[in-house]
């Protein structure tokens, strides 16, 4: 349920990289809109019901507050709606401007959750174990440190309750001191752990040159479509942000640029951008339903 | 040489970055217009002590004009009681509506030097307190002369001739400041206007009036205000008002030497 994991290291990333620069550049509500909808549903598509809930339980809220908690701080903007009680004016244009920072923060969030699933650790150290070997060693770590702590955390859990020490139940007191024993145990695993692997990386060679890496990836012919389509609607994007194509404009009023065929067009590159590997994946499903249905 | 080629070549080329970005960002002393400042300066220091009293006095002189009001509490109130019988209803309600909303203390009821605390009793009789009048006027005309530095998006927002607020008589409360004033007029007026109350100055900072903020038209701009032809060296809102001031609101694009007000800032220098 995942094509897009199975292409070459690179193409994903390109994507990821194109994708999560532009969300955080573009201020526009259509882009803002694209942003938000593609990653709910590419994350909701690479996790499945995990994602949805963690999107309309905290992403949503987290909108709501975000989006509420602008107006109070910013008071720029013509339209004045009212004051608020410090005497300071309430306007439109920070309630909007608080709506699409919201929207713009989630959108990344959620990007990056789809980037975990599909960038895996072995596809960074692919890409840039060559170029910087000590530097990726220790993005990859970093990335992988949440996910692995939480696994481990639930392994020393378990091995705790079986000799009666319980984070559950028993007395507010009891479940704290167990609680502190288990982090306690966490920390020097996560440091011990972390030495252990760079020494690894080291004994084997990691980084030294003239030495060359096992690696499963081949760029063939599907990687080069892929590739090129992104970075076709990727440059096709950049550009028109850069000639002005996506302005928009929150303070002191606000202004979008005109909505001719031109910026339309950057609308769709843009949604056609984001929506390849949902795309993929789709073309991919009846790809296989029509060759099952030959059999 | 060899060895260490790419680290210098690396740290001249963050250098070089780093001396484009002071150039660029227009850090430098030679632009935005602060060689003017200097050589106005000097003519600044010249006038500046006719005018504007040194810091000492001023500071002597809110002493006993706070002497004066606490002294004159118990005149004071018997002011309000007959003003209370003579003054209409409706100005009880203006003032209700105007003035309860802002957080910020007068002046009177909040000393710049805690040594003498004003009674309880003052803040209960500022709802009976004598109507004045003062002019006020609020002006960017700065902004004109130098519109290739203010920000492309603000240009629709500079009237013609560079006057917000025309000068005009407004009415205040007797112990009110110039803050209060202008937080009042520019609501009546639905002019757009953010502060920020700056607890360690006991005093608010003006950011932006219709929108014009601060650093909008150059680093070294910024809202000022002049009373009297004086610039007060210290927040609008401890400067108490007096019936008939002259209070303007001046926009600055070059820390005040444009509107001859550079003298407010020279403490640093001197």
């Amino acid at each position: 349920m995942n094509t897009f994991k199975t292409y070459h290291p690179i193409v994903n990333f390109a994507y990821f990289t194109f994708v999560i620069v532009f969300s955080m550049f573009f201020m526009h509500p259509v882009c803002l809109g694209i942003s938000l909808f593609c990653s709910f549903a590419y994350s909701i598509l690479l996790n499945g019901k995990k994602a949805a809930r963690f999107n309309f339980l905290y992403m949503l809220p987290m909108l709501l507050f975000a989006a509420l908690v602008n107006p109070a701080f910013n008071h720029e903007g013509a339209s004045i709606l009212g004051y608020l009680p410090g005497g300071n004016p309430l306007t439109l244009e920070s309630i909007a401007y608080g709506v699409s920072a919201a929207v713009m923060i989630v959108s990344v969030i959620c990007w990056f959750s789809c980037y975990n699933a599909v960038m895996t650790s072995d596809k960074f150290i692919y890409l840039f174990g060559r170029v910087a070997p000590s530097l990726s060693l220790v993005l990859s770590m970093t990335l992988r440190f949440v996910p692995k702590f939480k696994e481990q955390m639930r392994v020393v859990a378990n091995a705790q309750k079986c000799i009666g020490r319980d984070v559950t139940g028993t007395s507010m007191l009891q479940r704290a001191k167990n609680g502190v024993s288990i982090l306690s145990i966490m920390v020097t695993w996560a440091l011990e752990n972390a030495v252990e692997t760079a020494d690894s990386m080291k004994s084997r060679g990691y980084g030294l040159k003239g030495r060359t890496s096992f690696s499963i990836y081949t760029f063939d012919l599907r990687d080069k479509r892929a590739m090129i389509a992104i970075s076709l609607l990727g440059i096709y994007v950049a550009v028109g942000k850069f000639a002005g194509g996506l302005y928009f404009r929150y303070f002191p009023t606000i202004k979008s640029v005109a909505i001719t065929p031109y910026s339309i067009s950057l609308f769709f590159a843009y949604f056609a951008l984001c929506m390849l590997p949902i795309i993929i994946e789709i073309r991919e499903a009846q790809n296989w339903k029509s060759i099952k249905s030959k059999i | 040489m060899k060895k260490y080629g790419y680290k210098i070549l690396a740290g001249l080329a963050i250098l070089s970055v780093l001396a484009a970005a002071f150039w660029w960002g227009g850090n430098a002393p030679s632009l935005r217009g602060r060689k003017d400042a200097q050589t106005s300066d000097i003519n600044n220091t010249l006038t500046a002590h006719i005018p504007a009293q040194p810091p000492v006095d001023i500071s002597s002189e809110r002493e006993s004009q706070q002497q004066k009001d606490t002294s004159n509490n118990p005149l004071n109130e018997k002011e309000a009681e007959n003003s209370d019988n003579k003054a209409p209803v409706t100005t009880k309600k203006e003032d209700s509506g105007g003035v309860e909303t802002v957080s910020l203390d007068k002046p009177s009821a909040e000393p710049a030097s805690d040594e003498k605390p004003v009674p309880e009793s003052r803040k209960d009789e500022e709802t009976a307190d004598k109507q004045l009048t003062c002019t006020l006027s609020v002006r960017c005309d700065t902004i004109l002369k130098n519109i290739s530095w203010l920000k492309p998006e603000k240009v629709e927002l500079i009237p013609e001739d560079g006057i917000i607020f025309a000068e005009q008589e407004v009415v205040f409360y007797e112990g009110e400041s110039v803050f209060n004033v202008l937080l009042r007029e520019m609501k009546k007026n639905k002019i757009h206007l953010e502060f920020e109350n700056m607890p360690v100055y006991k005093s608010a900072y003006i950011e932006g009036i219709n929108n014009i903020y601060e650093f909008d038209c150059g680093e070294l701009s910024g809202w000022m205000y002049r009373v009297n032809g004086d610039f007060p060296n210290y927040g609008s809102s401890r400067y108490q008002l007096a019936p008939g001031d002259k209070v303007e609101w001046l926009y600055t694009c070059d820390l005040g030497s444009d509107i001859g007000g550079g003298s407010s800032f020279q403490g640093i220098r001197r």
